[in-house]
């Protein structure tokens, strides 16, 4: 039951009333039980909630930015027309419109509402539940139930980078030697032979080919195909921290300070690392898929929270962001011991093990560096770490006092993260440190380098 | 209050909300328990014994602020008590004869009317209008600790009792007054002469009640001020006070001015405002709750060392890390390896860049700086070297 603004109005008239009336004890006992009559017959009259039924159709995935829309049809069985109001309450991230719909379905009768999410944050949104207010025909009470009708939006990482992609697949082609321009294709991995034209390159012709026949015969080449590449997404505590500009709003993301807090005067807190990173291992998983190889995922913290394996070509971007969405930071010390070994039980060939990270010294000192030579014995590792720039712009502040100790301790920070990064360039890990809106292209760039040298 | 929820197929609907009959169902044991219990405290306040507030000084209270015992104790050596509680009732047992006033509490009591009712007055405590009842008598602004005192004077009937439990008001008399039981500058017992009768002001009415009557020489006092042979009018505060309408020059008060409509209007508007609250309390929808991750800045690791270095003014160790910046970026840029040594360094900057190789040596390994200005002059020269390598 609830009462409406029209039933506090008629109160309202009743103080007039009691005022003038010649007999204002009676006047009041009047206007109260008119108004408590006028409350009963609009609650009998008002159409029944409990009966109603709703089915929804609709999307199920959407990518972070962008808008689900949802339809629900109100089916209303009862014998009286339900007029009123609707809410379909969704957590406050899933940024449901409307809030609150105006409702009104005949006895026997359907409706359609369509409600749009726009998500602000990656992850799963159920509905909660749905709440019907039915107005009685006088309009000064209602009827209220709520109702359950479950649904789930799967919110997916956005996939910023695939803006990158048409670059990097322009020079995996190069190296291919598919590419138009006719450059001899790169690679280490024989492909077959031909006929020797002018302009191939004479280190190229193989001349046990060339004596069984009459022409002169070249090699060619093309980058071995084929390979496995293992993308690992650290989800400890050190993928938490924010970085950059969020690209999209995110939960979060935006300027702190609330209703009563002060305006945070720093820039907003942006992604936090694990997006980046995710980002970045999409657009990795997305050329490594072109090129042929095979891609599997990984991530892990204290234990493995998400595995992907086998998924063919045309299969594993969207099975990706799938196990990727529901995954958040945990705030955990990961555990790189248990890491390794989860890694060395599932890569039984030799494989290229792309390691998402943060190169955060004191992190890595305890935890990767002591268990890193295992892993990069049998495979070849490529650390990539999203570093943060309002690091290397404090890092260049020189106003004041003050301003020279921030930058001091942000060049301490800095210089921890060169180190750590020598250090595993000596185990012969490749690392690629790059700030967040570059880690992505720094990383398939990475990629391409290695299948170029012919290292995977 | 939410029911299981049946299992149906996806995309089916099903109600949540209670039904009338499973909400009663469901909360009948509640109800009934909490109408027991409403009713077992409205019967037990209906049939016990209404407790009476404690009523301080009064002669007719037991409790222990009151006064019974003082009463009785005077009744006994044949002294009449009156206990009346208005100007009114004192100025008409006045009439009857010579009497002794004793004033406890003059709220509700116009002290003008008061003063003027002739005889012997004891007054007991800091009351109202204690200037025109005992003229001449100054209170000291600093209240004294009610506590065990000597009477240090000659009035008979405070050295007759001794030590009493005295304290309150601190007073200073007219001239010509005994004062006793000093505290501070002044005293908590006054007596005085004054037109037709005795003057007695005592600080604190403490030593009157029942709690305190047979300590030390309390009980004695008090007999010895108020059990002087005259019958007693003893002014309390009235049980209920009188009605506040002060009537206006018509002689009508506000409330007979106003019409009657009015009372009953605003009964109405209460009633309208329950209406409202209702109509914005009740939520259309239950309140969603949900687990949002943990907004935490990268970079606050990083900005808490700058603000630890700056509460200590580490000018040392952010030197060191400024100059192992610089170091660790020239290095490669100069051509050297990393592993190289300081006397390396030095010598390559001073020749690339032209600066004296003591001068470039003293900011590369030098002594920290001594003040805030220093860093900040040597984190300036720093990144003046290294603008000169990037652009050489």
């Amino acid at each position: 039951m609830a009462l409406t603004g029209r039933a506090g109005l008629v109160a309202a008239v009743g103080i007039v009333v009691v005022l003038f009336a010649p007999q204002p004890g009676a006047a009041l006992a009047g206007v109260c039980l008119l108004l408590a009559a006028a409350i009963v017959v609009d609650l009998v009259f008002a159409g029944a909630v409990q009966p109603l039924r709703f089915h929804r159709s609709g999307d199920t995935l959407v990518r972070l930015g962008q808008q689900a829309t949802i339809e629900l049809v109100v089916e209303n069985p009862g014998r009286r027309r339900v007029r009123g109001l609707l809410r379909d309450a969704w957590p406050p991230s899933a940024g449901v419109h409307p809030r609150v719909a105006e409702l009104d379905v005949p006895a026997g009768e359907r409706r359609k509402i369509i409600v749009t999410l726009t998500p602000t944050r990656r992850g799963d949104r159920s509905s909660v539940a749905i709440t019907v207010r039915s107005r009685g025909p006088l309009g000064l009470a209602a009827r209220q139930g709520n109702h359950q009708a479950p649904w789930t939006v799967r919110v997916l990482p956005p996939f910023l980078s695939r803006k990158h992609l048409p670059s990097r697949l322009a020079r995996l082609r190069e190296l291919d030697g598919q590419h138009p321009a006719l450059v001899r294709g790169q690679g280490t991995e024989f492909d077959s032979l031909r006929e020797y034209v002018v302009g191939d390159d004479v280190r190229s012709i193989d001349w046990r080919a060339t004596a069984r026949r009459h022409d002169v015969v070249v090699r060619t080449w093309r980058p071995e195909r084929d390979r496995r590449v293992l993308i690992v997404l650290d989800t400890g505590r050190t993928s938490a921290g924010r970085v950059g500009a969020a690209p999209i709003p995110m939960a979060g993301a935006e300027a702190g300070g609330g209703l009563f807090l002060r305006p945070d005067p720093r820039p907003a807190p942006g992604w936090p690392r694990l997006d980046w990173s995710m980002d970045a291992a999409l657009l990795l998983a997305a050329l490594a898929a072109r090129a042929g190889d095979q891609v599997d995922f990984l991530a892990h913290d204290r234990a493995v929270r998400a595995w992907v394996s086998g998924a063919s070509r045309t299969e594993l971007l969207s099975s990706l962001v799938n196990v990727m969405a529901p995954i958040e930071a945990e705030l955990v010390e990961a555990d790189s011991q248990g890491m390794v070994a989860a890694i060395l039980s599932r890569a039984k060939r030799r494989c290229l093990v792309v390691l998402l990270t943060d190169l955060n010294p004191a992190a890595m000192d305890e935890g990767l560096m002591p268990v890193l030579p295992q892993l990069s014995s049998r495979h070849l590792v490529l650390v990539a770490g999203v570093s943060d720039p309002s690091v290397a712009a404090m890092s260049g502040r020189r106003g004041s006092a003050d301003e020279v100790y921030d930058a001091a301790a942000a060049e301490q920070a800095q210089l921890g993260r060169r180190r750590i990064t020598a250090r595993l360039r000596r185990h012969g890990v490749e690392v690629v440190d790059a700030p967040p809106d570059d880690i992505a292209p720094a990383l398939a760039d990475a990629y391409l380098a290695l299948k170029a040298a012919g290292r995977l | 209050m939410s029911v299981a929820a049946p299992q149906s197929p996806p995309g089916q609907s099903y109600p949540t909300s209670p039904t009338a009959r499973s909400a009663w169902r469901s909360s009948r044991m509640i109800v009934l328990l909490g109408g027991l219990v409403v009713l077992i405290a409205v019967l037990g306040v209906l049939l016990g014994p209404a407790p009476a507030p404690a009523r301080y000084l009064d002669p007719d209270d037991t409790s222990l602020s009151g006064s019974k015992a003082l009463a009785e104790l005077l009744r006994d050596r044949g002294v009449t008590v009156d206990r009346v509680d208005s100007v009114e009732a004192a100025a008409a047992k006045a009439a009857t004869g010579n009497r002794l006033l004793l004033v406890t509490d003059t709220t509700y009591v116009d002290e003008l009317a008061l003063a003027r009712i002739p005889g012997d007055r004891v007054i007991v405590g800091g009351v109202l209008g204690l200037e025109a009842l005992a003229p001449g008598v100054r209170t000291e602004p600093e209240q004294a600790r009610t506590r065990s005192r000597e009477p240090e004077c000659a009035l008979p009937a405070a050295t007759a009792a001794g030590s009493a439990y005295l304290g309150g008001l601190s007073l200073r008399g007219p001239s010509g007054a005994t004062a006793c039981y000093p505290a501070g500058d002044g005293h908590t017992l006054v007596s005085f002469p004054y037109a037709s009768g005795v003057i007695t002001v005592v600080g604190d009415g403490g030593f009157m009640t029942n709690q305190r009557l047979a300590e030390d020489g309390n009980a004695a006092l008090a007999l010895n001020l108020i059990g002087t042979g005259k019958p007693v009018t003893w002014l309390v505060r009235p049980a209920t006070p009188p009605p506040l309408d002060l009537p206006g020059e018509r002689g009508k008060s506000m409330y007979d001015l106003m019409p009657g409509n009015i009372r009953w209007a605003v009964y109405m508007a209460i009633i309208a405002v329950i209406v409202t609250a209702f109509w914005r309390g009740r939520r259309l929808g239950p309140v969603v709750t949900e687990k949002l991750p943990v907004i935490v800045r990268a970079s606050e690791t990083v900005e808490g060392r700058g603000r630890l270095y700056r509460a200590r003014r580490a000018r040392e160790r952010a030197a060191d890390a400024l100059r192992a910046g610089t170091i660790d970026r020239l290095t490669p840029r100069l051509g050297l390896a990393s592993g190289a040594g300081r006397h390396e360094i030095v010598a390559a900057l001073a020749a690339r860049t032209g600066q004296d190789a003591q001068q470039v040596g003293a900011a590369l390994y030098g002594p920290p700086p001594a003040d805030d200005a220093g860093l900040v002059g040597l984190a300036g020269y720093l990144d003046f070297m290294e603008r000169q390598i990037s652009e050489l």
